[in-house]
Formats: structure tokens, C-alpha cells, sequence
């Protein structure tokens, strides 16, 4: 109990700390912090394999790419005007709306009438196996994307030729 | 509980990093540091014309999104490395299904030259 207590108002803190911090490096490093204490609320569940999988994929993949997006976009800290109120209609409604959608899961039950064999594993490749094929697929559509979207043209690797230098080296025997 | 090593090291990591860190901070003499003549950039005695930062290379961003599709990659094979026994020949068969669509957007970006870096 206490380290739920622990955890998830630690959580808590951080995320409104994403957005109140002044530096966005800083923003990124909260952002890392919440995924941290989610991931230490999954292992309370007894989800040992997602909690890893949280700090493999959330923290080493996900939070690295808003660190980059935040490299890239060169903001000067002393050049933002900060606002408050202004942002507060629209993201109070929408607040209002995720707050809400909690009550909607608190009390119902959603979990479907799972087949003979209970294991997650079992049920991941064999009868959700269609599931999975849409994350493939999904995926290479996303690398082929990312592809398009960000090749240089002028990326020209110098490469040897091994045929050609074989054939250079024959003449030279003669 | 078996969670009980992760925490040492966890106690054993922090500990070292802080050490790290505060040993600069407390054996660093402050009257030498930090003023902010010192502090300011060096452009061979001029006011600095324009911010260091030279632009940022899309291929890192390029890199980490492939790190994360083969990262999902991995973590879809853990549970179906552990569950082999149970899933048989259709779950086998389905994850070389998967790996083979993602070795062909693998392929693709091979060729197309995204891992070089000259």
C-alpha cells in the first residue's frame, strides 16, 4: 500500500511537471520519470514482463524520440512568453473528458470470455494471430514511411566496386 | 521477493552516479568558477555572432524509429520464445510469417540506402 502510495503520486507529480517545466530538456527527463513509476505500479500488479518491456520500449525507444524532437527544434528557454490561461477552455474541456472516461472503466467489466487455455502467450500467436499480422504490417508501413519521409538524396556512400577492381587487377597480370 | 537484487543495484547505481557528482560540486572552489565573463562563449575575443548549434541530422530520428520497430520486434519474441511449447506448429509458423513482412521493410530500407552514414 505505501509503495503504491509511492509510486503514483510520484507519477502524478512528474506528469504535471512535464508541463510546467521551463526547459523542455527538462519536460523529457519528467516524461522519463512517469514511465519509471508506471512501470514500479506494473510490477505491484505482478506484470514483471510489461513492466520490462515499459522501460525497454516507453523509456528506450519512445522518450528518446521526444528528446530528439526536442534537440531538434532549438527553442531558446528565455525567448518563451508562457501563458497560462490560455490554453485552459479547450484543455480543461478536454481534461474534463479523460477524467471522466475513468468512471467508465472503474465498475464494468470488459474483459471478453477467453478461451480454454488462459495464457497470454497462448492467446497472442495462435487465436489473436490475425491481431498481430495488422502490427506488422503496421510497422513496415511506418519504417517505409519514415523512409520516404527522411531520406537524403545526397547520402552517397563511397563503395568499392569488387568486380571492377578484380577485373583491374587481372590486366595488371598480363 | 524476487525483486530484491534489482533493488541493490538500483540503491548501488544511485548511490555511485551521486558520489559522482557531488565530489565536483563539493571539492570544485567556488571563487575560481562561474563568473559570467567566463561562462559566456569564445569567438576569438568578438561577441558571439550567431548560437553554436549547427542543425540537427534527421537520420538520428530515422535510427531511433528503426530501433523501435525492431525493439517490437524482439519484445513479440520473447513471450513466443518462452510459449513454444505450447503454441505448436500454427503459433511457429505465424511468428515467421511476422518476421518475414518485417524482413522485407528490413530489405527495403537496406536498399534504399537509410543505414549508411558517410
Amino acid at each position: 500500500m505505501i509503495l503504491f502510495s509511492v509510486f503514483s503520486s510520484i507519477a502524478l507529480v512528474s506528469s504535471v511537471m512535464v508541463i510546467r517545466a521551463k526547459n523542455p530538456v527538462h519536460s523529457v527527463l519528467f516524461f522519463i520519470l512517469v514511465f519509471f513509476n508506471t512501470s514500479d505500479l506494473l510490477i505491484l500488479l505482478g506484470l514483471d514482463f510489461f513492466a520490462m518491456i515499459f522501460l525497454v520500449v516507453y523509456i528506450g525507444a519512445i522518450a528518446i524520440l521526444f528528446l530528439f524532437i526536442v534537440m531538434m527544434l532549438n527553442i531558446k528557454i528565455a525567448k518563451i512568453h508562457e501563458n497560462v490561461l490560455r490554453y485552459l477552455p479547450v484543455g480543461g474541456i478536454i481534461g474534463v473528458i479523460f477524467l471522466l472516461e475513468i468512471f467508465f472503466i472503474v465498475d464494468n467489466d470488459y474483459i471478453p470470455i477467453l478461451p480454454m487455455k488462459l495464457s497470454t502467450t497462448y492467446l497472442t500467436y495462435t487465436v489473436y494471430a490475425e491481431k498481430i499480422q495488422n502490427w506488422t504490417n503496421l510497422e513496415t508501413l511506418a519504417m517505409i514511411g519514415a523512409i520516404v519521409l527522411t531520406m537524403h538524396k545526397t547520402t552517397q556512400v563511397k563503395r568499392q566496386d569488387v568486380f571492377r577492381l578484380l577485373r583491374m587487377f587481372r590486366k595488371t597480370q598480363e | 521477493m524476487e525483486f530484491a537484487p534489482i533493488c541493490v543495484y538500483l540503491v548501488i547505481s544511485l548511490l555511485l552516479s551521486l558520489i559522482l557528482i557531488g565530489v565536483s560540486f563539493l571539492f570544485a572552489s567556488s571563487s575560481n568558477s562561474a563568473y559570467p565573463e567566463k561562462l559566456s562563449a569564445y569567438e576569438c575575443g568578438f561577441d558571439p555572432f550567431d548560437d553554436a548549434r549547427s542543425r540537427f541530422d534527421i537520420r538520428f530520428y530515422l535510427v531511433s524509429i528503426l530501433f523501435i520497430i525492431f525493439d517490437l520486434e524482439v519484445t513479440f519474441s520473447f513471450p513466443w520464445a518462452v510459449s513454444l511449447n505450447k503454441i505448436g506448429l500454427f503459433g511457429f509458423w505465424s511468428m515467421i510469417v511476422f518476421l518475414l513482412i518485417l524482413t522485407i521493410g528490413f530489405l527495403y530500407e537496406w536498399k534504399k540506402g537509410a543505414l549508411d552514414w558517410e
